[in-house]
């Protein structure tokens, strides 16, 4: 997807107030999976939110269903994924769907989008929105983790030492990989387990490993915050934040290994795995400090 | 020309080096902006921290590579344009520029990390407005200290943001956006404190506050209206007018850091057009006036009013800048302020005390300032020629050259005729626009020393469309920035921006950018070991440069 690129960059969207955070979960799945962003609604586009009916009135329609089935395929399953449990662009609507997502906030995210992430607003007619609602719900939620194993303190320990230099929760940790807040709401424990097992399986985007060539024959390595046929912009793995200039460059090459390292056995034991997946489910967005009031 | 060897030799040698990464990963090489760094100003001539460049407020740069002679040939390096629209403005922002990194803010809560080599994005941020819509659209900077940015919004919080991927590291609410409360000035960024002060939409009380830059938790308040019974009080016989009584603080300030104090313009007394006197009799303290205060404690340490019971709109917010003068033969450590009333005054920043008013535009408001610092004012009704309500100069920032000694500024000559506010008088907006036509606008360059004119550089007044789509500003709303190599920069309501000399007001160069430089300044520095000139107009950042001689 080589669509604008400045909506592929990360953005968040503070929220300070508890109404909103419900919006959010509604919200929270169709976020980029750059990470650290808590997305909320464009302001402008599609109809006001009065004219929208509560009830999906095509819920149960089985036309409607195969409509559904057929428009996600085309026009969500590349970020999505074919069965919806994400892929590089797009979050696991199942782990949404499973957090309690009304039809009517599902169908805000589809008729508004998700302001500075990759979803756009759609231009569909309303009966199309719904149609792809009614596919949503047919999807197979259950979790396997409604009742998970492993120790989520243990998992925490285990993050700390593993993650945390790179990646970032609540506030803590490194900011070259993704922040993972939410990442229990936009990613099933499955696809994390093969993530940190097969850290370059996928890359998100805002984060491709990228290695440039400098002209005094030095090798710089980072991830890929931006990039046009003259210049790149890239964070190093120091975190620095860095443009380059193509013309002054010997070489740009686009990783297929990842920063993040493969966790196997040896650095991370199936035990503690269980453990860490226990903990990454626990993160929903929901320890994000709330404004503080006026004094 | 670029190009992978073979992809596959990469591969090897990126497994090889993957053992290495996390703990490259591990490593903070950056190291944060400390206070120090923000003290030290513009010494390290690729970095600007702060709205006006230092703590003096003096936007007066020591780059001198570009120069009188050769400033001719800057050209645009790049045009990075926001894709927000302009909310009836176009942008006013004050880029900072650290290591290679420019950080922006746009219209309607929103900002970016650009790679000052090329303008491309690092990073956005966009902050949802909550609801309604806000009365503002801009916003004119970020401080910064350590890894982080800090941002007023226009529903008045004040955020941190993480510099490398621009996410909320706290969020504070300082005041009720649903009161007219509103933040569009940078914070001021001081020994660990971020400080700031609102818009407040002409219907509330003006403060200025301190918040903790680590924890987001405040340090002090200083309301520019008096509390019942506090010193100032007296001058509001209307408690409830003083309760509600204006004195936006809403321009950054500057700051002394040997007497510790940071120096703060404050707004006009609210409401501005007090029908027969019948709201807010008083001086009205401490409306229209610079405030001194400590800036540990936000104590107030003096004042000086500008404009005692002000019913003309004059804000004195405007950057107060900081400077160490000989007048009358006294070396002084003064603060100098061109203000919206059409005088130019000289004060000593340890005392408040007036050295010095001189009018630097037409005015019949006052005949002078007198030694007791009060204006002697002239009855209304006799007054020909009375700055309009946008003034004789407005926020848009002045600089001061220290080695020429002298101090830029944006004047206008838009003097009305005056209606008092009397039952039956007409309404004071609708006085003339100007006394014999519709005036002009012009770059001045005053001697500080003695408030007289060196020189100036005047702007056509444009066509009566211009006019009213420019209401506040004739000609000529640029923020100004000087260099040491003898460089004046600003930009016009007509688009151009462009270079002066500093001695005598010569325009060198222009460019045409295509939008009013409208309330924005220019931000200078050292890049791959050349001088840079950035500048916002519209819905644009546009990098001046010159040509680029090291390639082929």
């Amino acid at each position: 997807m080589r669509i604008n690129k400045l909506s592929r960059l990360t953005r968040t969207m503070p929220l300070n107030r508890w109404l909103v955070l419900i919006w959010v979960l509604a919200v929270v799945g169709s976020a980029s999976m750059s990470g650290q962003n808590l997305p909320a609604p464009s302001p402008v586009s599609g109809p006001s939110t009065q004219a929208t009916p509560v009830k999906n009135p095509r819920a149960g329609d089985p036309q409607a269903i195969r409509t559904g089935t057929a428009l996600f395929r085309m026009r969500c399953a590349s970020c999505h994924g074919r069965d919806a449990t994400g892929a590089a662009a797009g979050s696991d609507l199942t782990a949404l769907l499973a957090s309690g997502v009304t039809d009517e906030d599902l169908f805000r995210v589809v008729r508004r989008g998700v302001s500075d992430t990759l979803l756009p607003h759609s231009f569909g007619p309303n009966e199309d929105v719904w149609a792809i609602v009614a596919y949503l719900r047919t999807l197979n939620t259950s979790r396997s983790d409604e009742n998970p194993p492993g120790s989520a303190e243990n998992g925490q320990r285990v993050f700390s030492a593993s993650c945390g230099s790179c990646h970032r929760v609540d506030g803590r940790g490194g900011v070259l990989g993704p922040d993972l807040s939410q990442i229990g709401s936009q990613r099933s424990r499955a696809a994390l387990a093969h993530k940190i097992r097969h850290a370059s399986a996928y890359f998100v985007f805002g984060y491709e490993p990228v290695t440039l060539g400098t002209g005094a024959g030095q090798r710089v390595r980072g991830v890929k915050k931006n990039e046009d046929a003259f210049s790149i912009q890239i964070m190093r793995t120091d975190e620095r934040l860095e443009g380059h200039v193509k013309a002054n460059l010997r070489d740009v090459i686009n990783d297929d290994t990842s920063v993040m390292p493969d966790f196997g056995r040896e650095q991370i034991s199936d035990r503690n795995l269980n453990d860490l997946l226990r903990y990454l489910t626990t993160l929903r967005g929901e320890n994000r400090k709330p404004s503080l009031k006026e004094d | 020309m670029h190009m992978p060897i073979t992809r596959s030799v990469w591969v090897a040698l990126v497994a090889a080096l993957v053992g290495t990464v996390s703990l490259t990963g591990q490593q903070r090489t950056s190291r944060g902006i400390t206070s120090q760094d923000l003290l030290d100003g513009l010494k390290d001539p690729s970095r600007w921290l702060m709205y006006s460049g230092d703590y003096t407020g003096q936007r007066h740069s020591p780059l001198t590579q570009l120069t009188p002679e050769n400033v001719r040939r800057l050209i645009p390096q790049w045009i990075f344009q926001t894709d927000q629209p302009p909310g009836g403005r176009g942008l006013e922002g004050v880029p900072l520029v650290l290591d290679g990194v420019i950080y922006f803010t746009g219209n309607n809560n929103t900002a970016w990390a650009l790679d000052a080599r090329t303008g491309r994005p690092f990073w956005a941020y966009r902050r949802q407005f909550p609801s309604g819509r806000s009365t503002r659209a801009v916003n004119r900077g970020f401080g910064l200290l350590d890894d982080r940015l800090f941002l007023g919004t226009l529903d008045a919080h004040l955020m941190a943001l993480d510099m490398k991927t621009g996410s909320v590291i706290w969020d504070v609410v300082l005041a009720d956006h649903t009161k007219g409360y509103a933040f569009t000035s940078a914070p001021l960024v001081i020994n660990n404190k971020v400080i700031v002060g609102p818009g407040t939409g002409e219907r509330n009380r003006g403060f200025i506050a301190a918040y903790d830059a680590q924890t987001g938790k405040q340090v002090w308040r200083f309301w520019a209206t008096p509390e019942p019974g506090e010193p100032g009080s007296e001058t509001w016989p209307n408690a409830e007018a003083m309760a509600v009584g204006g004195g936006a603080a809403w321009v950054i300030g500057s700051y002394d850091r040997e007497l510790n104090l940071i120096y703060w313009g404050t707004g006009n007394a609210v409401p501005v057009y007090d029908l027969d006197d019948e709201v807010r009799k008083g001086d009205n303290l401490h409306t229209a006036s610079i405030v001194a205060l400590d800036a540990d404690t936000g104590k107030l340490r003096w004042y000086y009013q500008f404009t005692p019971h002000d019913t003309y709109d004059w804000d004195a917010a405007q950057v107060p800048v900081l400077a160490d003068l000989v007048v009358d033969g006294q070396p002084r450590k003064v603060v100098m302020q061109a203000n919206r009333n059409g005088f130019f005054y000289v004060l000593d920043r340890t005392n408040g005390k007036l050295l010095q008013a001189k009018p630097f535009v037409d005015s019949d408001w006052a005949r002078e300032i007198g030694p007791n610092g009060q204006p002697i004012v002239l009855e209304n009704g006799t007054a020909k020629c009375i700055p309009e309500s946008h003034g004789a100069t407005n926020f848009f920032p002045p600089s001061y050259d220290p080695t020429r000694g002298l101090f830029f500024v944006t004047a206008h000559e838009t003097c009305m005729m005056y209606n008092p506010l009397k039952t039956g008088g007409a309404d004071a907006r609708l006085g003339n626009w100007t006394v014999g036509g519709i005036g002009y606008a012009a770059l001045r360059a005053l001697d500080p020393k003695t408030g007289t004119l060196r020189w100036e550089f005047r702007f056509p007044p444009g066509d009566l469309a211009t006019k009213l789509r420019n209401a506040a500003g004739i000609g000529l709303s640029g923020g100004i920035t000087s260099t040491a190599s003898g460089l004046v920069f600003t930009g016009d309501n007509e688009g151009n921006f462009i270079a002066f000399d500093a001695d005598t007001g010569k325009n060198l160069w222009h460019y045409q950018v295509g939008a009013p430089v409208w309330g924005s300044a220019p931000t200078t520095f050292m890049l791959d070991g050349r001088q840079h000139v950035l500048i916002a107009a519209g819905v644009s950042l546009i990098d001046f440069a010159l040509p680029d001689t090291s390639r082929p």
